[in-house]
Order: C-alpha cells, then structure tokens, then sequence
C-alpha cells in the first residue's frame, strides 16, 4: 500500500461508487413517478390507501407477514406467476400483469417480500368475491350484506351444469342472471364454497384463515393469528362480525370470537391489495379480462 | 512434518525477561483485557439467546400451531428478533472485540481509555437489548435487515460512534510505518459501516426513497453489511490468524492488493440480485449480477493466497483450534461466494427465487464463513487476556464438529429444500401448497442441524465461561486438539 492518503480515497471512493449507483441513480431515474391518469384525469392509478388500510399495513409488517407473502409478480417471460390460479378459488389468478415500480408509490414500507412460504398477496384484495369489491348499483337488489352469505336454497340451474361445485352463492346467482352467457358462470363460482362458509377471499373469509388457517386448508403452513380475536360472551345476539366457526374451533356455546380493531385493520389492508388496474408500461396479460372496464381505453392508448 | 516444532503460540511473558517485543505484546493484551472481554462475553451472550429464537423459528416453520395466542411469539416477530440478535448481538460484538484486539496489537499501541470502550458495549447491547424488544413488542420497521426501531438504531450509532473513535485513536498512534493487510480490511470495516448504517436510516426514515427503492437501498444494505463490515473483519482476521499460527508471513502482498480493491470495488455492487426480476429498472439487477460475477476475482486471489501461505503447513490444523476453525471459515468463504455467483445468476434465479436457498446464503455468509473465523480468532485471543488456556480439547473438538456439520447439513439442507421448492412453485399447474409441502421435509431436516448449532454454542460458551471465572489451565503450553508435546504436558489436562 503506497501510503495512507490513498487508501483512505480508495475506501471512500469504492463506496461512494457503490452508493451513487446503486441508490441515488436509481433515485433519479424512478424515484419521483406520479400517479398515472387519464386525459380527464378521473381514472387515477394508484391512489392513497385509507387510514384503516395503512394501519393494517403496520399490523402486517409487526407480524412479520412479509417474510413469507411476497407483493410483486414477476414478468411471463421468467417465471409462471402471472399463470399460477388460486389454491382456493382459482378465479382470478395471482394477476394479469407483472408488478411495476408505479404500484408502489404509496408504499410505505414497501414489502415486495422475498420468500414465499404462503402465496403472493399482490392482488389479493381483487380476488374478494365481486359484492364485496363494490356494490354496483346496476345489478339492483344485491344481496351485499355479509349475513347473506347464508345458504340459499336456490338452486341455480344455469350454473349447475357448467360446474361441478355447489352453486350457492346468491351473488353468482345474481350475476348469471343479469349475465345470461354461457361462459359467464364457468368463472364466477366458487368451487370449494360449503354452505355456511364465507365465500373465498371475502372479509368474513380472511378473518377466518388467520384465526384458524388449518380450518379453512388442512394442508396450509400458515401460524394462527389468534391474539388479533377477542372471545367474549354473547350479549343478546351474535355481533355481526363474529366469526363463523366450526368444528373444534368453534367457541362455547354463549361465547363468540369477533376480531379486534388490528384484525380489522389487517383485513382492510389486504383487501386493498389490488395491482390489476393497467399501467401504460407494462403489458397486461390479457387486457380483455383484466382491470376494469372503464380502464380499458386508458390501456389500449398507452400500448399502441 | 513434525508439529512440535511449529511455533503455535509464543511462550508466555514471565519467562522472556528482557524480551522488550514479548513484553510489549503483554501490555497490549493487558490494556485490552476488560474492553475486549466485555465484547466476547455480550457476543456469546446474544449468541445463546439467539440460538434458542432459532430453535423456535426452525420448529415453528413445520409446527405452525405453537404459541398462536401469544403476539410476541408469533413466528413473523420472532424470525426478525434472531436473525438480528445474531447479526447485531453475535457477530458484530464478536468482530468488533477482535478487530480491537488486532488493530492494538498491529498499531503496537496500547489501548487508551479502554473504559470507555467498555462504555460502548454496554450502549450497544442496550441498542440490540430495545431493538429486539421493539421487534417483538410489535414495533418492527419492515425493512429486512432493519427491523430495529430507529430509537434502537440511534443508540447502537451512538455506541458505535463510542467504539470506533478509540479504534481510530490507536491508529493515530501507531508506532512504525508499515501498514498490514489486516489492517486494510479493518480500517475499511470502520470507515463503511458507519457511512453503510447512516445512509440506510437516512434514506429510509428520515428522508424515505419512493416506493420500491425502499427495497432496493435495504437490499444494498443488507449485501453490504454482509460483505463490507463482517466480509472485511472476517478476512482480516483470517489475514492475522493463518499467518500468525503458522509463524510464516503471507504469501504474496501484491495478490493482497488485487484482493482487496477488487473486493471493496466488486462486492459493495452487489445487492439488486436479490430483487431479480421485480419491479426495477432492468440494469441495476444486471449490474448487481455482473458485480456478483466478478467477486470471482477477489474469491480467487484471496483464496490462492490463503492457500500459499498454508502450503505445506496444513497438517497444523489438526493441532491448532484456532487454525481449523479459520481456515474451515476461509474455506467457507470460497464457497459463499460461488454459491452467490450461482444463485444470482437469472437462470438460475428463476427457480431459487423466493425460496428458501437465500436463507442458505446468508447463513453461509455469516456463520460457515463470519462465525467460524471469530471462533477461530477467539480461540487465540481469549487466552492472551486471561493468562489461562483452554481447559479441555475434547470440548473444542466437539464444538468445531458439531459447528462444521449443523452448517454443513443446514446448507445443504437449505439449497436442495429451495431448489424442490421453487421447481414446484414454478409449475404453475401445481397447487401452490405443493410447493410448501414440499419443502417442509428438508426444514425438518434444517431443524435437526440447528439442534447440532445448539450444541456446540452451548458447549463453547460453557468452555468460555471457565476461561472467564479463571479455571483454565496456567500452562506454558497452549491447548492443542490431539497430543503433540510428548514433553509432559498431559498432567495439566
């Protein structure tokens, strides 16, 4: 070593190096995106989560659940994230597109995850069943509320022969009828849903596998979350939220589980997890289907 | 060879009267005694704690229904609170009580003031004691590598501040002008980490990047605390101790050079390789899997290096604990980084990507390679502070073996459970579940090696804690893992 003059400019230079290129550069090419628009500017992708979402962000990152849900999707080209269904309800998939930068601009801790122990959770929240998404009010007389959920002795008959499953749900019902193609209820139902469960991915649905995931999937990995439920008496009637047990999870007779407000939170959060609204730069997997249709033009203008 | 004439450790002071070198080096010991003993006893403190989060993290993975009730038991806190109880507890305590060590007895200064290094310390493992707290309280920051709330990560930057100075300071008073290898790597470990530590919080809490540059400047951390702080102390000390055992200088200075600029220039680049194919700009992925590839050539000079100096001294190492050890960490080294070539490489990427095979490397990294060179270092320095050498062989045998197969079993384990895995999560005709469950036997094997690192932390720190309370042997003879001094030294045993 010549000297320590240079050595001391050379263990500066090299990191100074380092972190140029490898932060502040990248700071400068992606470090400012805006939200993306329209030309009205009323179709605004990505929005600001709501306060209960962001707090169930915090309850999501206290527990750790990044270390085995990954939030990105990786390009069709290097991996089968964008073909991979649902272990529980195969309709939608993980997404329809790859995962950008511009997703995340709100993200604050950004948890793309690096292990993936438990399914990517990128667009979890638009994997819900379609009434709790959004209450459109064009399907009129949409059995919304969460009490509906309840079996329907409906039988459905336009569903039945295109699946094999149960068509119980009211909202399929609903929807086949407004909808009265024949590839329309191939996607709609949900093919593991019992009488007396929550639809899959639905609120009631999530509150159930973090306080019981054995329940929900016998084979699932994923630790019980139950410190985030409260069992307390039954006052007069059940609460609306309280969870829909069975088996030996189901508490006393008397008793109730109902989740408590980080419960809430985390679900909140996880049913804001949406990614499938198009973004000018990256090619969706299947513009037809994916995101909504109001965003379809936006999509087709930004990929000519 | 005849191992008896190798010099393993030179013979204690008392008998060198007028020996001005022999007499120097034991003021030196003398004056970092309690700094650096303080340093060992926290690390191996944290390291037991540490072991026992593990335990529970490993069974957990295939037990998930343990504990559900309790929030600070659950498997996402408890995960965090190990890996930085090991990273902040173990091994940076470990390396910044060698790394003292080293930097007087290269400086040929005495330690000034060591009391208030014993100050740092005890600011330091105030900063893991609240950050491991905070994780577990629930106040985890979600940056992996970072989880310590920012009240935790200012109190271990102001021991840090504390500690480092006084390194620095011994530099300042350095008698003779040569500058040794050892010291490269250290100065540079001094000088990055704070730099390293600063610009993370900065740019994640005080004032944050946007979105998925959060990822990227925590991932540029994480890879640079893994090669730049512990990386550099660790070959440091194998730069010290090889040479030092053997009684023969290092190989060649110039391959020392071409190592160490290379690396600091090649392995600070890393990092993007670990978001491969996410949501970034294409070429910081590439230019982090470039710089990946080219750690080669620090790999190689280092390890050719290594491999000169030992070039006919190898059969020593089945005498000298601190030899076996630094070199099994040396060794290690040479196939971190191979394995990071491998898995950063995107066709390779694609299937090891979100598997547990990351797990595999950084335990590579910071235990087959960081940890076992320490042991090695602690081997050799413990005894020069407390003027006793190690009671028992046969505990040492069993910690290396018991360490060199739980890490062992555990990469492999690891690596082949990660490929299994993402070959099945890539099928995208498989139920995901598949790719869980297929996994879960080579975590059940994982959990049996963790049992072997359990062991062996135990046995040492049992083994330590004589040395501390002064019930080594007084013996002019270091311990030697088999017999070798047929000249009557068995009765101290």
């Amino acid at each position: 070593m010549k000297g320590l003059v240079s050595l001391f400019i050379g263990l500066f230079g090299t990191f100074a190096f380092s972190w140029l290129g490898l932060t502040l550069i990248p700071n400068f090419q992606i470090g400012h995106l805006d939200p993306q628009a329209d030309e009205e500017g009323t179709d605004i992708y990505p929005m600001p989560q709501s306060g209960t979402a962001e707090r169930g962000r915090r309850v999501y990152v206290a527990n750790g659940c990044f270390y085995c849900h990954s939030e990105q999707l990786r390009p069709d080209y290097i991996a089968s994230d964008l073909d991979r269904k649902r272990d529980v309800d195969p309709h939608p998939k993980w997404g329809e597109r790859r995962s950008a930068p511009r997703d995340y601009i709100f993200a604050r801790p950004v948890l793309l995850g690096k292990a993936r122990m438990g399914p990517d959770l990128a667009n979890i929240g638009k994997a819900a069943p379609m009434e709790e998404e959004s209450p459109a009010p064009a399907t009129g007389g949409s059995p919304a509320a969460s009490p509906a959920q309840a079996p329907s002795a409906s039988p459905a008959p336009s569903s039945a022969a295109a699946s094999p499953a149960p068509p119980n749900a009211p909202s399929a019902a609903a929807k086949t009828a407004a909808n009265p193609s024949p590839a329309a209820p191939a996607s709609s139902p949900a093919p593991e849903t019992k009488p007396g469960e929550p639809r899959p991915y639905s609120a009631a649905w999530h509150h159930r596998h973090l306080y019981s995931p054995r329940d929900v999937n016998r084979d699932s990995d994923m630790p019980a979350y139950r410190f985030l439920y409260e069992k307390r008496p039954v006052a007069g009637e059940h609460s609306a939220d309280a969870l829909q047990l069975t088996g030996s999870d189901a508490p006393a007779p008397g008793w109730e589980i109902v989740p408590s407000y980080d419960a809430n939170c985390l679900v909140a959060y996880l049913m804001s997890l949406d990614q499938s609204h198009p973004l000018k730069e990256v090619k969706s997997g299947a513009p037809a289907l994916g995101g909504s249709p109001t965003a379809s033009p936006a999509a087709a203008k930004g990929t000519k | 060879m005849d191992a008896t004439e190798i010099p393993l450790k030179e013979p204690a002071v008392s008998v060198a009267a007028g020996d001005t070198e022999q007499v120097e080096r034991a003021l030196i010991d003398a004056s970092t005694r309690v700094p650096v003993l303080m340093f060992y006893a926290s690390a191996i403190a944290w390291l037991l704690i540490g072991t026992v989060l593990a335990g529970f993290v490993s069974f957990k993975l295939h037990a998930p229904d343990m504990f559900s009730n309790t929030s600070f038991l659950t498997w996402g806190r408890v995960r965090p609170a190990h890996m930085n109880v090991m990273v902040y507890g173990w091994a940076s305590m470990a390396g910044m009580g060698t790394a003292i060590w080293m930097m007087a007895r290269l400086c040929r200064t005495t330690l000034r003031h060591p009391l208030l290094l014993v100050a740092g310390a005890w600011f330091w493992n105030i900063g893991v004691l609240l950050g491991v707290g905070g994780i577990l309280a629930g106040d985890s920051t979600g940056y992996q590598w970072l989880e310590f709330p920012p009240y935790a990560a200012i109190v271990l930057f102001v021991a840090y501040a504390l500690i480092i100075s006084w390194a620095v300071l011994m530099f300042r008073f350095r008698r003779g002008e040569q500058i040794y290898i050892t010291q490269w790597y250290l100065l540079g470990a001094f000088l990055w980490f704070p730099w390293l530590y600063a610009a993370a919080q900065l740019m994640l809490f005080v004032v944050p990047v946007q979105g998925v540059l959060q990822s990227a400047v925590g991932w540029w951390y994480a890879n640079n605390l893994l090669f730049l702080w512990f990386g550099a102390i660790g070959l440091g000390t194998a730069y010290y101790m090889i040479p030092k055992v053997i009684g023969r200088p290092v190989y060649s200075y110039h391959l020392a050079t071409i190592g160490f600029w290379t690396y600091a220039l090649f392995s600070s680049w890393t990092g993007m390789q670990r978001l491969v194919d996410g949501p970034f700009p294409a070429w910081m992925i590439t230019a982090s899997i470039a710089a990946t590839i080219l750690t080669i050539i620090p790999v190689a000079t280092v390890g050719l290096n290594h491999h000169m100096t030992m070039q006919g001294y190898f059969p020593v190492m089945h005498y000298s604990p601190t030899l076996r050890f630094t070199v099994f960490g040396a060794m290690s080294y040479t196939a971190f980084s191979l394995v990071g070539v491998l898995i950063s490489l995107r066709s390779v990427a694609r299937y090891v990507n979100f598997t547990q095979a990351s797990i595999a490397y950084s335990h590579m990294g910071l235990y087959a390679f960081f940890t076992m060179v320490m042991f090695g270092s602690m081997y050799y320095i413990v005894p020069r502070l407390v003027e006793r050498e190690w009671r028992y062989a046969t505990l040492i045998k069993l910690h290396f073996w018991a360490s060199a197969y739980g890490i062992g079993l555990m990469t492999l384990m690891l690596l082949a459970g990660g490929y299994v895995q993402g070959g099945s999560m890539n099928d995208a005709s498989l139920p995901f579940l598949e790719s869980t469950q297929s996994v879960l036997p080579y975590l059940r094997g994982r959990s049996l090696s963790g049992l072997l690192l359990a062991t062996s932390h135990f046995i040492f720190a049992f083994h330590f804690g004589l040395m501390l309370l002064g019930l080594g042997r007084t013996s002019t003879v270091p311990t030697f893992l088999n017999p070798v001094e047929a000249e009557g030294s068995e009765g101290h045993i």
